[in-house]
């Protein structure tokens, strides 16, 4: 098991959907419209710079693929509601700092879902994740050192660098040191040094503490 | 807007596995065995598929029951489920997969029902598509909105060049104009911003020691 991939955290939460078909199929059209209007309508989330990605996936009995003849068909009364998030940061950070910075829209995302407690009060929502939380098994990214925030500024650094870079052999040293420092200024709060976190994977902690037990011994 | 963001591919994909009655394996332990051993840094499989920004996969074994009055329920089949978000187009992508990490997905899927059918990139996009689930409403939090999505190549290029910039600022400090120009277009020459195939960042590295590829001796 692993949820944990450096700094990126997959988060998976399973919720039925109360209200039989209709009720599911008003959400689908919700989450269309959420997403024609991005980023207008989803806005909140974007005050989360945590999250990488995040995606709502709605899905009845007949939904569920069936390949085989023999393979039963799923019978189920409730629509299902998977939502799958990559953010960075620990599990209570991220849920406490969903919840505070958009109540509103989480309450709307999770409308007509069986036992949703609301955001507010916190520790009934806390119960409810924990409850409906589902555990990866493997979980990669590309760039398991770096946050979104890191993503984001890295791009703005590579674009200066390579502007500066194309120009810098043809200004005198006055004019290319005024560009610098100018570069420096736009840069300066997106030029911070990543390093590794403590923990890469916990599937990839839990063979280091084996190996390490093995090694000398429960102490 | 749903699978799609821009260039940014958000693939939902429930692969049924064969009943746990079947043969003298768990699929559902095996599987999870499995994954719970594959590394998940630039080691593992996944690393090596082309345009992986993140990648999920576990194993679904029943819906959530929310205690009374609702309705005690439960799935007929197990499924593997596969998310990932990726650049670019589903099916070159799936395409790829295959290609570079066809053990891995052989080890992984041999026990889902449909699997027997795939025996080259061709039929394992086609199979993956047949157990895809439309996304409903995709945020895409790592792009700005209005400005043009980057893959995974420009990205790990970018961080590359930022870990190596902050490190030039810090080491030419208090230097003349004259010195840090010329000791930066040594550094423009080296780290080469503009190109993509290196030097750059390892796809999936986890430790700083290990993350830089494709830099001169």
């Amino acid at each position: 098991m692993s949820n944990i991939s450096g700094k990126a955290y997959a988060w998976n939460v399973l919720s039925p959907i109360n209200g039989g078909r209709l009720i599911a199929l008003l959400k689908k059209l919700s989450f269309r419209l959420a997403g024609v209007f991005l980023p207008n309508s989803l806005k909140g989330l974007r005050t989360l710079s945590t999250i990488h990605y995040a995606r709502w996936v709605i899905v009845r009995d007949a939904d569920f693929p069936c390949l085989s003849p023999t393979q039963p068909r799923e019978k189920l009364r409730y629509s299902y509601m998977f939502f799958f998030s990559d953010f960075n940061g620990a599990w209570e950070e991220y849920v406490d700092a969903f919840a505070l910075a958009i109540p509103g829209s989480l309450n709307k995302l999770w409308w007509h879902t069986v036992a949703w407690p609301k955001v507010a009060p916190m520790q009934p929502f806390h119960r409810y994740i924990v409850r409906n939380q589902l555990f990866t098994n493997h979980y990669y990214s590309a760039y398991p050192m770096a946050s979104s925030t890191d993503v984001k500024a890295s791009r703005n650094v590579r674009a200066g660098v390579s502007k500066l870079g194309a120009v810098a052999m043809a200004l005198s040293p006055a004019d290319f040191q005024k560009q610098y420092h100018t570069l420096l200024k736009e840069l300066q709060h997106e030029l911070a040094l990543i390093g590794p976190t403590p923990i890469v994977s916990l599937a990839a902690q839990a063979v280091e503490e084996r190996e390490r037990e093995d090694t000398h011994g429960h102490s | 807007m749903d699978n799609r963001y821009g260039n940014i591919y958000a693939l939902t994909a429930f692969c049924p596995l064969r009943p746990e009655s079947d043969g003298t394996e768990s699929p559902t332990a095996v599987i999870r065995n499995v994954l719970n051993h594959e590394p998940s840094d630039h080691h593992g499989a996944m690393a090596r598929v082309p345009n992986t920004f993140l990648c999920r996969l576990f194993v679904l074994d029943d819906v959530v029951y929310q205690g009374k009055p609702a309705v005690y329920e439960h799935l007929k089949s197990n499924y593997l489920v596969f998310t990932a978000t990726v650049y670019g187009d589903l099916e070159p992508y799936l395409r790829g997969m295959w290609i570079n990490a066809a053990p891995f997905v052989r080890e992984v899927w041999r026990f889902c029902i449909g699997f027997d059918r795939v025996h080259d990139e061709i039929t394992f996009a086609r199979y993956i598509q047949q157990c895809q689930i439309k996304t409903n409403l995709f945020f895409n939090g790592s792009d700005d909105p209005g400005s043009s999505e980057h893959s995974p190549a420009e990205q790990l290029k970018s961080l590359y060049v930022q870990q190596e910039f902050a490190r030039f600022v810090g080491e030419h400090q208090g230097l003349s104009a004259g010195e840090v120009q010329e000791a930066f277009q040594r550094f423009v020459a080296r780290v080469r911003p503009d190109d993509l195939t290196g030097p750059t960042w390892r796809a999936g590295a986890s430790s700083l020691d290990d993350a830089v590829v494709g830099a001169d001796l």
